[in-house]
């Protein structure tokens, strides 16, 4: 009897064993919309996707953050079921990953801008509130400050924020920000970095002359351990923050709008980043954010097509729609339904070369 | 010199209560150490339950919502996929607060009520299409703000600035409450839905399911394998060096931290197979690998303890070596070998880190339905939740922990009442 | 499932063949009186016809199943008109995946021609005939394996003899897969390892000095320059690891003589199951409690005494490590306590020494290799726990060794480098695999060595 039901149980197990793999080796197609990219971006992504899934016959897209640069390096790895149907991404697409695009197969890429963001540098609640230039921010947080003298770099010196500017408070220069794979680097870098690097005469003189070496100048950040790489989750940076008041954290605008209790935004060229601020663009560092698709995908994988139309919708991305409540900022109607009716069509991008 | 010198009766009881606190203070770290353990515990569960119980219920707030067809339908047809449900439940609150204006302060309103109040409206009207333009009192959940509100999780008094909900609003609940149209009742969503990106509407079925399938691929794997890799090293394999090998091996492989399990199936099994990311069947594969020097273990032990005069007296009586193991040393070493098959189980329930290397941590709101559907794990949603910034999940993380805490302990009971209902002494 | 009927066939025709099998040994000596004439007992013709008829069949059943994806859908992209065929690969597939999605009947977006749907219907059409003649093919062979060795049943054929060796050899092939997991392990982690390695030298890994594993990923972009010192990792991970064994070394040492030497029965009966609960919690619990309860706790009560405590400080996630190793040192004590003979002990109290000497001067000294062993183990748990660390311990790769700032571990390092990252071309990606290299063979040597000790001093006394 007890011989029996051993071998019974080893039988069973074993059966039920191979069912799983005779199960598994009869999947069907992928069936769901794949989405990569922006840590910025996953917030509103995941919410259209979860209102979408909900909404429609279709299976809820999956979401994955990756970063803006390695969503686009996922997304330009190619074409077919194996790879992501829309990658985010917090600044727009660079021309050498539209090549890579190309020559891994996916010509038609389809632009979307979804609204814009403001990047912040915010710290605790509790510490003191300051008000920084974009030179301060360069003059901080570069590799390398022009000297004394016309042309010549030296070694980032400052250590304390009132080095930079005897108006700021003397506690240790220590900015917890994204890494290179970020799109938020990538603006931060570009609006704020190079806007204070411009007004260095003898630097801007050089975009015209030597634009690796300006470039090399204004986009090289410190690696002395003033500016601490915090990975992609902005959760974590906020948290950290909270814990430290010393600290400053660089992210998007609507991390700041959903942890206003906790940690607050400093003025930058003497304005706050609001809502409106941000909205009407007086304030200086803000930029669009996208999600790009491949045109090879659309009405291939299913719920794709519809994806995008509730992203475009009103609902969603209208003054009132539910992404504003979660601190995207709005384009203006005209934009939002030009950026619609190119969506509708599909009209792939062209990029302005550089 | 001779006058000085003591006895050793002496000696000894001079140094008597010395040697007695010496005793005493060692009994006492002793018995501090073992509380210890003892109290964390119980400071951890209380923990656990205090933060954790609230999760399990949920404040509706009661809306009369008239199922207007202008809203739904302004067209005349009716669209389930894009009719506006939300503007129903906008409109019924706007009612409800007849002197709210401004287009800032009616979204605050608005923000009381989740959004799975429109859900709820459509599955409502897609039931019994009939209740169109009609008029009726429904239950609707509150977002998760009014909800932590409620439950004392936000506190009022506080400067409006440091909290997610402002006066207004709660003057609102506190007039809802007044009125009686709020309410908190059983959480079902809890056990009914997927994640969500919304607290108030985020389950934990979609992770159960994972698990579920998970475990099933995992006990189908490592246990008829275990349990004969189990006999065949106990009974069969010759005394060398090739057994001492696998001997070893298979102890280091029950220490080797999960998380290289986790690479080998990321390497293996995603890279080199191509088996699809985020599948309890890979999630499975990995679990049973890591079960299984558990299993093996514990099956070793089963059969030695099976005393060696059975064997030699089935010998005796002329059965083979095959027979003597399968008919009378596995039957009476069953009950061990299942005690660690489900031990095994419960660890792999509780592991993680692994599940983390093959794309287990991602957002997926569907619950899934097969071995190769997009999934998470239990453990792994505690981890998603535990680092979600809402309050709210704070409590769901909690909940979700007790849940697989009950899971676990079931499933350590069942190996107790086995070993206890079974083993036999010999 | 279709495939679950089939399974659920062949398991019955299995059983069939057991029967006919036992059936026909009676046949051949003439009825069930005579069996004796027969060289086995009559079950193992029975399980020698059923091992004929499932095995070959269940083998082509799994090549067939794994094979038939694969023909199917090439012989779809044969059918297909020229215009499709000529399509890069991945439009291919892409089309390819939508003709299955609408085979399968699934919810698929846009236009469907009728070039489509013919695919599908032929795609469907295909699996139909293919399941058909899986079905037609494996049952035959079961039928026909079970016909050969119904044949081949003879008074004096030795059907246990042959029953017993394919059942040995499966049980050969179950021991090999701990094996064949262990290769796997090394293999795969290897691999990757060496890729790395020839990006960034030996000794910078182990040597350097700053981790910053990341790197500018366009051409055009200016990034960070990386550098893949991985000195603070290992001494983060050595700090919590320490603070860990400094709690749950003597807190479990203490328990197991408590619990072996002094308390009643009732108590350990009580205590003993309770710190068992203690090993069987998940790790991402214990996570969840050191990042949301002690850490802040640990915060307060630091700044309360004037203190620079980090939120994420290495103190809080080595308590609660501490908490998590606590059963194993203590069981692991408690079994070479009680591998000292009794006689040891008894000599030593007839002596007159007090429980607490015999204890410290007796017994201790005795079960120190069994002791040491079971805090190796205990060390190499703590060196390759993830979820803690993950969740209550920082990224910032801090080289220092104040409990109160954060520090990241290694086991941070693996997950934080491939959760969300599938490119197998970067140094950052594979520096990973490198990592993980290093925690194997670490931890390998603490378990072969405390594995050692514990087993060597086991068999000391017995």
């Amino acid at each position: 009897m007890a011989k029996k039901s051993t071998a019974k149980l080893l039988l069973a197990s074993a059966l039920i064993s191979l069912t799983i793999g005779g199960t598994a080796a009869a999947q069907s197609g992928r069936d769901y919309v794949y989405v990569v990219g922006s840590s910025t971006v996953y917030p509103f992504s995941t919410v259209v996707a979860e209102r979408f899934g909900r909404g429609s016959e279709f299976k809820t897209p999956k979401v994955e953050s990756t970063g803006s640069g390695g969503g686009l390096k996922l997304f330009c790895d190619g074409v077919g079921v194996d790879y992501p149907d829309v990658t985010n991404s917090s600044r727009a697409i660079k021309q050498s990953e539209v090549d890579t695009c190309a020559v891994n197969g996916i010509t038609d890429i389809v632009e979307v801008r979804i609204g814009y963001d403001g990047i912040v540098l915010a710290n605790a609640l509790g510490a003191p509130a300051v008000s920084l230039t974009r030179a301060d921010l360069f003059r901080a947080l570069a590799k390398a400050v022009p000297g004394d003298a016309e042309g010549e770099l030296i070694e980032n010196p400052y250590r304390t924020w009132a080095d930079v500017n005897a108006a700021l408070p003397a506690t240790r220069i220590e900015v917890l920000g994204p890494p290179p794979t970020s799109g938020t680097r990538d603006a931060f870098v570009e609006l704020a970095m190079e806007g204070g690097c411009k007004t260095v005469p003898w630097i801007k003189a050089l975009k015209s002359s030597d634009k690796n070496r300006y470039k090399e100048i204004c986009h090289t950040i410190r690696e002395d351990g003033a500016f601490v790489e915090a990975g992609e989750n902005d959760n974590l940076i906020v948290q950290k923050l909270e814990a430290n008041p010393d600290a400053f954290g660089i992210f998007g605008f609507s991390f700041l709008d959903q942890n206003g209790e906790k940690v607050k935004g400093a003025e930058i060229d003497g304005v706050e980043p609001t809502f409106d601020a941000i909205a009407d663009g007086s304030y200086p560092v803000s930029r669009p954010l996208y999600f790009y698709v491949k045109k090879a995908h659309v009405d291939v994988i299913p719920g794709l097509r519809g994806f995008l139309r509730e992203f475009t919708s009103e609902r969603a991305w209208g003054e009132e729609g539910y992404l504003s409540d979660r601190g995207l900022i709005p384009m203006s109607e005209d934009e939002r339904s030009k950026v619609a009716a190119d969506v509708r069509e599909l009209k792939p991008l062209t990029l302005a070369s550089e | 010199m001779r006058a000085s010198r003591k006895n050793s009766r002496e000696i000894v009881e001079a140094g008597l209560a010395r040697r007695r606190r010496k005793e005493a203070a060692f009994r006492a770290s002793g018995m501090l150490a073992t509380a210890v353990g003892v109290i964390f515990l119980g400071v951890f569960f209380a923990t656990l339950v205090m933060q954790g119980a609230s999760a399990f219920k949920q404040t509706f707030i009661k809306l009369d919502v008239e199922m207007s067809a202008s809203v739904l339908a302004p067209d005349g047809k009716l669209d389930l996929a894009y009719a506006d449900f939300d503007g129903l439940v906008r409109n019924a609150l706007r009612k409800e607060f007849p002197d709210v204006s401004g287009r800032s302060e009616r979204r605050e309103l608005y923000r009381l009520v989740s959004i799975a109040a429109g859900y709820q409206l459509r599955d409502m009207v897609a039931a019994d299409p009939s209740l169109l333009g009609s008029t009726s009192t429904i239950w609707v959940p509150a977002s998760s703000n009014v909800d932590m509100l409620i439950k004392g999780n936000i506190d009022p008094e506080i400067d409006e600035s440091l909290r997610p909900i402002n006066d207004a609003q709660v003057a609102w609940v506190e007039s809802l409450q007044e009125n009686d149209r709020l309410e908190t009742r059983f959480n079902t969503a809890l056990f009914t839905n997927g994640d969500s990106r919304e607290p108030e509407l985020a389950g934990i079925r979609g992770a159960l399911m994972g698990s579920f399938y998970m475990l099933i691929v995992t006990v189908a794997l490592a246990f008829p394998i275990g349990v004969a890799a189990a006999i065949y090293l106990e009974e069969f394999a010759p005394r060398s060096r090739w057994s001492d090998l696998i001997e070893v091996n298979i102890n280091n492989l029950a220490a080797v931290p999960s998380i290289v399990f986790g690479l080998l199936g990321l390497a293996v099994f995603i890279n080199w197979m191509a088996l699809p990311r985020s599948a309890p069947l890979v999630g499975g594969l990995v679990l049973s690998l890591l079960t299984l020097p558990v299993i093996i273990i514990a099956s070793r032990a089963a059969i030695q303890s099976v005393p060696p005069s059975i064997r030699e007296a089935a010998l005796g009586l002329g059965a083979s070596k095959m027979q003597v193991v399968f008919h009378h040393v596995m039957p009476l070493a069953l009950p061990g070998m299942l005690t660690g098959t489900i031990i095994g189980m419960s660890r792999a329930l509780g592991e993680s880190a692994p599940l983390l290397m093959i794309g287990m941590v991602a957002f997926i709101v569907d619950v899934p339905g097969g071995f190769t559907d997009p999934a998470t794990a239990l453990p792994v949603q505690v981890y998603l939740w535990a680092d979600s910034p809402e309050r709210a999940f704070a409590e769901r993380t909690s909940a979700a922990i007790i849940v697989l805490l009950g899971f676990l302990l079931i499933m350590n009971l069942a190996a107790v009442i086995i070993r206890k209902r079974m083993e036999r002494k010999w | 499932m279709q495939n679950l009927t089939l399974i659920l066939v062949l398991a019955a025709m299995a059983g069939g063949a057991f029967y006919m099998g036992r059936r026909r040994s009676f046949a051949v000596v003439g009825g069930p009186a005579h069996s004796a004439q027969l060289h086995s007992l009559p079950g193992y013709y029975g399980y020698f016809t059923l091992i004929w008829c499932l095995l070959p069949a269940l083998g082509l059943f799994l090549l067939w199943v794994l094979l038939e994806p694969k023909v199917i859908v090439a012989l779809i992209v044969e059918s297909l008109p020229d215009a499709q065929r000529t399509m890069s690969a991945g439009e291919l597939n892409l089309l390819v995946n939508n003709i299955q999605n609408l085979a399968a009947g699934d919810a698929i977006s846009g236009e469907i021609d009728t070039v489509m749907r013919d695919a599908a219907d032929r795609f469907n059409e295909y699996v139909a005939a293919s399941r058909q003649m899986l079905a037609m093919l494996t049952l035959g062979l079961a039928g026909l394996g079970g016909a050969i060795a119904l044949r081949r049943i003879r008074p004096e054929f030795r059907a246990r003899n042959r029953v017993e060796q394919v059942v040995l050899y499966l049980l050969i092939a179950a021991s090999s897969i701990a094996i064949l997991t262990t290769i796997g392990i090394v293999l795969s982690v290897l691999f990757e390892a060496i890729r790395f390695f020839r990006e960034v030298s030996v000794t910078e890994f182990l040597f350097g000095l700053t981790w910053s594993p990341q790197t500018a990923i366009r051409a055009d972009q200016v990034g960070s320059s990386g550098s893949f010192g991985a000195v603070p990792l290992f001494a983060g991970t050595l700090l919590i690891t320490a603070i860990a064994m400094v709690v749950a070394v003597p807190v479990g040492l203490m328990t197991a003589i408590y619990l072996a030497e002094y308390s009643s029965s009732r108590i350990r009966a009580v205590a003993k199951p309770l710190l068992e609960l203690l090993a069987g919690i998940p790790t991402v619990v214990y996570g969840f409690f050191a990042a949301l309860t002690v850490a802040p706790w640990v915060r307060t009560a630091g700044e309360s005494i004037g203190l620079q405590v980090a939120s994420e400080s290495a103190l809080a996630a080595g308590l609660v490590m501490g908490i998590m190793i606590i059963p194993l040192v203590s069981s692991l004590s408690d079994d070479a306590i009680h591998a000292v003979p009794t006689a040891m002990r008894d000599g030593a109290l007839g002596l007159g020494s007090t429980r607490s000497e015999t204890m410290i001067k007796v017994i201790l000294p005795a079960a120190l290799p069994g002791i040491v062993g079971g805090i190796l183990l205990a060390v190499s748990r703590a060196i390759g726990e993830t979820m803690i660390v993950v969740m209550a311990a920082g990224l910032a790769a801090n080289l220092t060794a104040n409990p109160f700032e954060a520090v990241t571990t290694v086991t941070v390092q693996i997950v934080t480098l491939l959760v969300g990252d599938q490119e197998f071309d970067s140094a950052k990606t594979l520096a990973a695999f490198a990592l993980g290299l290093m925690l194997f063979v670490v931890t390998l040597c603490l378990n072969v060595l405390g594995l050692t000790f514990v087993r060597k001093y086991r068999e000391q006394y017995e």
